[in-house]
């Protein structure tokens, strides 16, 4: 079979929206149709050009910035959650304190630690070493700014990190980026890993991913008896984005290939009864549960 | 070589990690972090030092998994909270300040990163290397010190003239201040002269291994065709240095070898993972001098043994090595290692394929000592012998033997070396990535001893190297047998020694 998606990625799953801080108060931010909308800030880059021009640039809008910076950051899939059960829990004190240790010089004493003791140092060397010393200075700046970022994508939510992991996942689904591989295979098989073991009861680390590439939707196949078992599974590289970032995995016992017709509440997906059987295509229903941090957008797929 | 495939090993190493920190939500035991980042970090290393995977995705793969360990790990673990993520917050999460693994990792990408300097062609003019056996006492005295110096090898390359030598001073005791201590040999009221009237300085450059060892360079660099050196110390004798090869052989030393070129090289074919994994295996053979030598008298009896914690992951840097293309299936080189481990009692390893029986000589050697239940009773004499030897070009990097010292309870080859990469970051379990080579010696009685890096520094481009030996000689040997390799070849040279000695 098949299964050629015309529409978007996004297309089983519903909006949602939480609370961050921003000035004084509290804003929502909210996620819709692939995209992360600020109803509090309806111009938000006219709010971008004052900032540039020296003024404060709002908490919602300084969170916009960094979900734009990370949409096809690859990191996203390997730091956010793997399913509903991974618990992720992020608080903005948290996000806050992080900044602020950033500020105090984290870099620097960082920096400091990697000096080493010499006893004479020639002009020449010594402008290398400072021009190394700057180096890891802006590397060091650099790595606080992506953890930073990190930490406050991830105090979204569980439904807002799911999302993000999904719109990363599509970025590199068509992809012909060899380099992207690696990181595409081990974020499948972290998350199938986790749905084969509710599948079938399969330990995780059995649990073999491969990319499919080409028509058709991949294959999945049980081999082997007892420690030798596997459970090898080929699937595109948008099944990350379409089936497990929809909450569709694993529905009604099945394990879910494919989306043949997306929609919310209501889509037909592909789906595979056991490990080398021929995939069945099942109507489900989807309703909204809360996320396993309170927040709502995870849904609840039911046949 | 497969790089797609040695990354995709590390970041599915990192998946099945992750994996511990939500042992909660799985209902499964997790230990903690120590063992998921020792084994991820070996594995890291390895795939680094066969360069099949780079420092800066290395950097990326572990500052990931560092912050996803981190953003799993709280103290504690409340009830979801109804307010969400927003709300109060509900726990202190772990974060380490900058992530352990990332700052370790970008301490070795920067150090790699250190230009190097280029090597000279040759000594001074573009000639060839002079390699000089000397061995010859040098005795000193002035009003508050005296001793003697031990010039064991001259050595003039691209970098420079330099002896290498020990030497020792003796205390004096005055009537009005008690005992005077020794200081540092004054190198400054030394004078050397040349067969032209060309004057030299002695200028020290030491090195990390035995106390009263190191090198003194020649400053001005002399021509490279001087016949003889003269070295007049204080309120001492002028004692000239023959450096025409011409000349008559000197006490307490070997005859000098040329480039190398003429000593039969081998080829040994070994696959980067396997050279990998040799050195591991000697890294595991030599060992013992890290630990106190109570503990190492002991370590024979001991079970699981002091090593344990240091073969965590060593199957795991197989299975990566092998996912990189490294390493073949069918290589005997992991069934050795494993009969390592196993004779030195080191458990833990996850190796899967079964102990080999067909293990180098030097190996079973070094584990026949340490089998012995008093493998280090005999006390070494102090001593020393030149040998000044070059070898033959192996896998890029030129080595000349120097001198054989006996000291200190331990015997130490010094070797100066071109072709290594500067500040070339520590391979897994502590392999010496600075020394990408294997060096052994047998003794006239047979024995083997495995020279394992312990200090070295570095002057334009070449690196001057002690190489302690383990165990260590337990005689002055009439000749050694040194064994080099690399993982394309190997070269084997037999030189006699004539040993001098200290008081």
């Amino acid at each position: 079979m098949t299964i050629t998606p015309n529409d978007p990625w996004y297309s089983c799953l519903p909006s949602c929206q939480t609370q961050v801080p921003c000035g004084q108060g509290r804003h929502t931010v909210r996620w819709e149709a692939g995209q992360l909308r600020l109803p509090e800030h309806p111009d938000a880059e006219a709010e971008l050009v004052l900032a540039a021009l020296g003024g404060e640039k709002a908490g919602c809008v300084v969170l916009a910035e960094a979900w734009g910076r990370h949409t096809s950051d690859l990191s996203v899939l390997a730091v956010g959650p793997r399913g509903p059960a991974d618990e992720i829990v992020v608080s903005w004190q948290d996000v806050e304190e992080a900044a602020q240790a950033g500020q105090r010089g984290g870099a620097a004493a960082f920096s400091s630690s990697l000096r080493r003791p010499r006893l004479a140092v020639p002009p020449a060397a010594a402008a290398g070493h400072s021009a190394r010393q700057r180096q890891i200075q802006q590397e060091m700046e650099r790595a606080a700014e992506r953890r930073n970022d990190m930490l406050s994508l991830l105090a979204l939510g569980h439904g807002f990190a799911v999302r993000l992991a999904g719109q990363v996942a599509a970025a590199h689904a068509d992809s012909a980026d060899a380099t992207a591989r690696p990181a595409l295979v081990a974020a499948i098989t972290g998350r199938l890993a986790l749905v084969a073991e509710q599948w079938l009861g399969i330990d995780p680390d059995q649990v073999l991913v491969s990319l499919h590439h080409g028509p058709g939707w991949g294959r999945a196949e049980l081999t082997g008896k007892e420690r030798g078992r596997r459970l090898r599974v080929s699937l595109p590289a948008s099944w990350l984005a379409r089936v497990w970032a929809c909450g569709l995995a694993l529905t009604g016992r099945h394990l879910v290939v494919a989306v043949d017709r997306a929609g919310w509440p209501d889509a037909r997906v592909l789906a595979l009864r056991a490990p080398g059987a021929e995939p069945v295509l099942l109507d489900v229903h989807a309703r909204q549960s809360d996320g396993p941090d309170g927040t709502a957008g995870a849904p609840h797929w039911e046949v | 070589m497969n790089r797609e495939g040695a990354e995709t090993y590390l970041r599915l190493m990192a998946e099945a990690e992750l994996r511990g920190p939500m042992a909660p939500v799985r209902r499964q035991p997790w230990a903690g972090p120590g063992g998921s980042i020792a084994r991820l970090a070996a594995v890291a290393q390895a795939l680094t030092a066969v360069r099949a995977i780079d420092h800066e995705t290395v950097e990326d793969i572990l500052a990931d998994f560092d912050l996803a360990v981190s953003v799993r790990q709280r103290a504690d673990r409340p009830a979801p909270n109804p307010l969400g993520a927003a709300g109060p917050r509900p726990g202190r999460l772990l974060f380490p300040p900058p992530g352990m693994l990332a700052r370790r990792s970008m301490a070795a990408v920067l150090s790699s990163r250190e230009p190097a300097s280029a090597p000279q062609p040759g000594p001074g003019s573009g000639g060839p290397d002079r390699l000089v056996p000397v061995g010859l006492t040098v005795p000193y005295r002035d009003e508050s010190l005296s001793g003697e110096m031990f010039l064991m090898a001259f050595a003039h390359t691209a970098a420079g003239a330099r002896f290498t030598m020990v030497w020792q001073t003796h205390s004096r005791y005055d009537p009005d201040q008690g005992p005077v201590h020794p200081g540092v040999l004054p190198f400054g009221r030394f004078t050397v002269t040349d067969n032209r009237g060309g004057r030299y300085q002695l200028h020290l450059a030491r090195s990390r291994g035995p106390e009263w060892a190191g090198d003194v360079s020649l400053r001005p660099e002399p021509p490279d065709d001087i016949r003889w050196l003269d070295i007049s110390a204080p309120d001492g004798p002028v004692v000239r240095i023959e450096l025409d090869p011409g000349g008559a052989e000197p006490p307490g030393g070997t005859e000098a070898a040329g480039d190398g070129a003429e000593l039969p090289v081998t080829e040994t074919k070994l696959s980067p993972g396997e050279h990998l994994l040799v050195m591991l295996a000697e890294r595991l053979l030599t060992v013992a001098p890290e630990f106190p030598h109570d503990l190492r008298m002991q370590l024979a009896a001991i079970s699981p043994g002091p090593l344990h914690t240091m073969a965590t992951g060593m199957g795991d840097v197989i299975a990566a090595l092998e996912a990189a293309d490294v390493l073949s299936p069918l290589s005997p080189v992991p069934g050795r290692l494993a009969a390592v481990c196993a004779g030195m009692r080191v458990s833990g390893h996850g190796i899967t394929a079964p102990p080999a029986q067909d293990l180098p000589e030097p190996w079973l050697s070094l584990l026949a000592h340490y089998q012995r239940r008093k493998p280090d009773t005999v006390t070494v004499r102090d001593g020393y012998a030149a040998v000044a030897a070059a070898l033959p070009e192996l896998d890029g990097i030129r080595l000349a033997l120097l001198s054989l010292l006996n000291t200190d309870g331990g015997s130490w080859l010094q070797v100066l070396a071109r072709g290594l990469e500067p500040e070339t970051p520590r391979g897994p379990f502590g392999i010496d990535g600075h020394f990408p080579l294997s060096v052994w010696i047998r003794d006239s009685g047979g024995r083997w001893h495995a020279c394992r890096p312990a200090g070295s520094h570095r002057h334009n481009g070449e690196d001057v190297l002690k190489l302690q030996l383990v165990p260590p000689l337990t005689r002055s040997t009439a000749w050694i047998e040194v064994l080099a390799a690399g993982p394309s070849a190997q070269v084997r040279v037999q030189l006699p020694l004539r040993w001098g000695y200290l008081h």
